[in-house]
């Protein structure tokens, strides 16, 4: 049997779903019993930390500086072009500055260019995480989509999101103890439960997605019926978004099958069984206005769960 | 006496200029848009080429490059400043008024900027009625003048100075973008305001200001007509590998499929560049360059590009009329299909 939750206030709302004949209510007894649970939730509303923004990246306008509310944010210097170059190198000492003093401990960390070249991003990492021991880091790149800004808002709410995203997974576990808890994406999917106490925005309006398949596969239950049992229909998937540089067919291959492997490997870690990982979709689009073989990839990969 | 666009009128503008813009990205959109609000203050005067002292020293503003890569790597903000600052010095001059090269989305905000950043009127017009790929394809070159001296600023710091014959520039400017990064503003078609009077597509700003007020219809933004060329579904989008064809255009070949959804249900093949310069219906040319060509979301209303284009969207084909001179013998030949590489 399969658990679907609404995590909906008050109480949340248990569907269990066998041979896809959805049954509610369902006890607690029964509910500890399921192979797997799934849960729906809309993560908008919930309590947020503040954040620290770290961008690498030059000056810019102060209406174009990081929005990170209550929390603090900084510019230092660093950065790649997206054909690849490095910008300046990355200002080290200003990072560790700005980690050691700014009193918080949900980090996003977004660099321009890391969607061609994650180095700046993934170096900024390690001085974090040696200068504020137990800090939660989200890095920009993970979300792939060029456009900084919009990337950076991305890596931000992933930060501020993690504490609670934490707290719904550790209280899943305490309900289910035993049972594998994985969680809705937005759009289609689900991921592992530390999949999204890592990349909760994965899973932002994952109860709204839910509920649309829900209501599809079971018209006239009540939403949260039709929410949980949409998680419970849910496959793992992950997605990789990149922007890659490649000469010719060959090399375009071989950076593909790169971004085909992360992709894989990422769908393995949102819960799904190694062997049953596969691509369900590459979309490769050439850039405008840049020549030397600039590509947008985007890979999807899904899998079935234990 | 002219109008002043102000905050009010910079969300006009801005939804104007997004009408029929290709080759625009979300983010480097959003970002031009919070710009030129942080900029604008008590707004920017709107002239007329003809109402400024002839003798004025008009410059073109233009984004070059990706708006990717704009979107990616953020504007230190003095780049429109700084390349006109340089184009100054060059010519010994002030400029007393920009002018924008085109007027799709980000290249309708940018020379706004410079203009609230100088202190000049923006003038009301622009040098293509739609947009072209190269910046010599402009009226302004097909009435005799020059892009350069041109200046480009680049995210940062850089700056360069192109002296160069008119029809080298583009040849010159590419590489220089790419080594800023992929983008740059240029001050370009340094010239009086009695040639610009001569040259320049009037009116385009004022056109997208009132294409922008709510409820304005899609038309409002195609200064000499724009017709329907079918609805429909795209099947396919094939990419070229380029196959070494020696075209001086920034991008590689691609053609787009589209099955027509009513009607006679025709297959329209969609000849792309960077944008799409030939449409043939069942094999049958029906639309090409100079005129401009463009796909729109069915769903959410926006123009699709060509690097966007999927299999299964929904879109309608639209054909902007491009402006009579583009329709001369020099016209079709600087912005027609030969300018294309397709000698049809």
């Amino acid at each position: 049997m399969i658990l679907g939750v609404a995590l909906v206030r008050p109480t949340p709302v248990l569907v269990a779903v066998g041979d896809g004949v959805p049954e509610w209510p369902v006890g607690r007894a029964a509910a500890r019993s399921a192979r797997r649970a799934c849960v729906a939730v809309d993560l908008s509303g919930l309590p947020t930390a503040p954040v620290a923004a770290i961008r690498v990246g030059g000056p810019c306008p102060e209406v174009l500086r990081p929005r990170v509310g209550s929390g603090a944010a900084t510019i230092v210097r660093g950065g790649h072009s997206l054909t690849g170059r490095a910008l300046a190198p990355l200002d080290t000492e200003a990072v560790r500055r700005f980690a050691a003093g700014c009193g918080l401990a949900d980090f996003a960390v977004t660099a321009t260019g890391s969607p061609m070249l994650a180095d700046h991003e993934l170096a900024v990492a390690a001085i974090v995480s040696a200068e504020v021991p137990g800090a939660r880091i989200t890095l920009s790149y993970e979300f792939g989509t060029p456009g900084l800004r919009e990337r950076e808002e991305s890596a931000i709410r992933n930060a501020a999101l993690g504490a609670e995203a934490g707290r719904i997974v550790d209280e899943a576990a305490r309900e289910l103890p035993g049972v594998p808890v994985y969680f809705a994406r937005t759009g289609s999917g689900v991921v592992s439960a530390s999949y999204f106490r890592r990349y909760p925005l994965t899973c932002d309006l994952g109860g709204a997605a839910s509920l649309a398949r829900g209501r599809v596969a079971l018209p006239g239950v009540p939403h949260e019926v039709a929410a949980a049992y949409g998680a419970a229909i849910g496959r793992p998937e992950a997605r990789v978004e990149r922007i890659v540089q490649a000469r010719g067919r060959a090399e375009l291959d071989r950076v593909l099958q790169d971004a085909r492997d992360e992709a894989l490997t990422r769908v393995v870690s949102a819960g799904a069984l190694p062997g049953s990982a596969r691509i369900a979709e590459t979309t490769v689009n050439p850039l405008s206005y840049l020549p030397d073989g600039l590509y947008r990839v985007r890979v999807t990969a899904e899998g079935t769960v234990p | 006496m002219g109008r002043v666009i102000d905050r009010d009128e910079l969300g006009r503008l801005s939804a104007g200029s997004r009408v029929f813009a290709i080759g625009t990205e979300e983010s480097a959109y959003r970002l031009t848009l919070d710009w030129a609000h942080s900029v604008i203050g008590s707004g920017v005067e709107l002239v007329t080429a003809g109402e400024a002292d002839p003798g004025t020293l008009c410059v073109s503003i233009t984004l070059v490059g990706s708006t990717t890569a704009l979107g990616e790597q953020l504007p230190a903000g003095d780049e429109p400043a700084r390349a006109v600052r340089a184009l100054e010095r060059r010519l010994g001059e002030r400029a007393g008024a920009v002018v924008a090269l085109n007027l799709a989305a980000e290249n309708a905000l940018v020379p706004l900027i410079a203009a609230a950043q100088l202190g000049v009127p923006l003038i009301d017009g622009d040098g293509t009625g739609r947009v072209f790929p190269l910046v010599e394809q402009t009226t302004y070159a097909l009435g005799g003048l020059s892009p350069a001296p041109l200046a480009l600023a680049g995210g940062s710091g850089e700056l360069v100075l192109l002296e160069t014959p008119g029809d080298r520039v583009e040849e010159l400017l590419r590489p220089v973008v790419l080594s800023f990064g992929g983008w740059g503003v240029a001050a370009c078609y340094p010239m009086t305001a009695g040639e610009l009077a001569r040259v320049v597509v009037p009116g385009t700003v004022s056109l997208l200001l009132r294409a922008g007020a709510p409820g304005a219809p899609r038309s409002a933004a195609a200064p000499y007509g724009v017709r329907t060329l079918c609805r429909g579904r795209i099947l396919a989008v094939e990419g070229s590998t380029g196959h070494g064809a020696d075209l001086a255009l920034p991008s590689l070949p691609s053609s787009i499929v589209v099955q027509e959804s009513a009607g006679l249900r025709r297959l329209v093949r969609l000849e792309a560049h960077n944008e799409i310069v030939l449409a043939l219906a069942d094999g049958a040319p029906v639309a090409m360059a100079p005129d401009q060509i463009c796909m729109i979301s069915t769903e959410g209303g926006m123009v699709v590009d060509v690097d966007k284009a999927e299999p299964g969207l929904e879109v309608e084909v639209m054909v902007v009329r491009a402006a009579p001179v583009w329709h001369t013998d020099r016209g079709q030949a600087l912005g027609g299909l030969r300018a294309f590489g397709l000698p049809l």
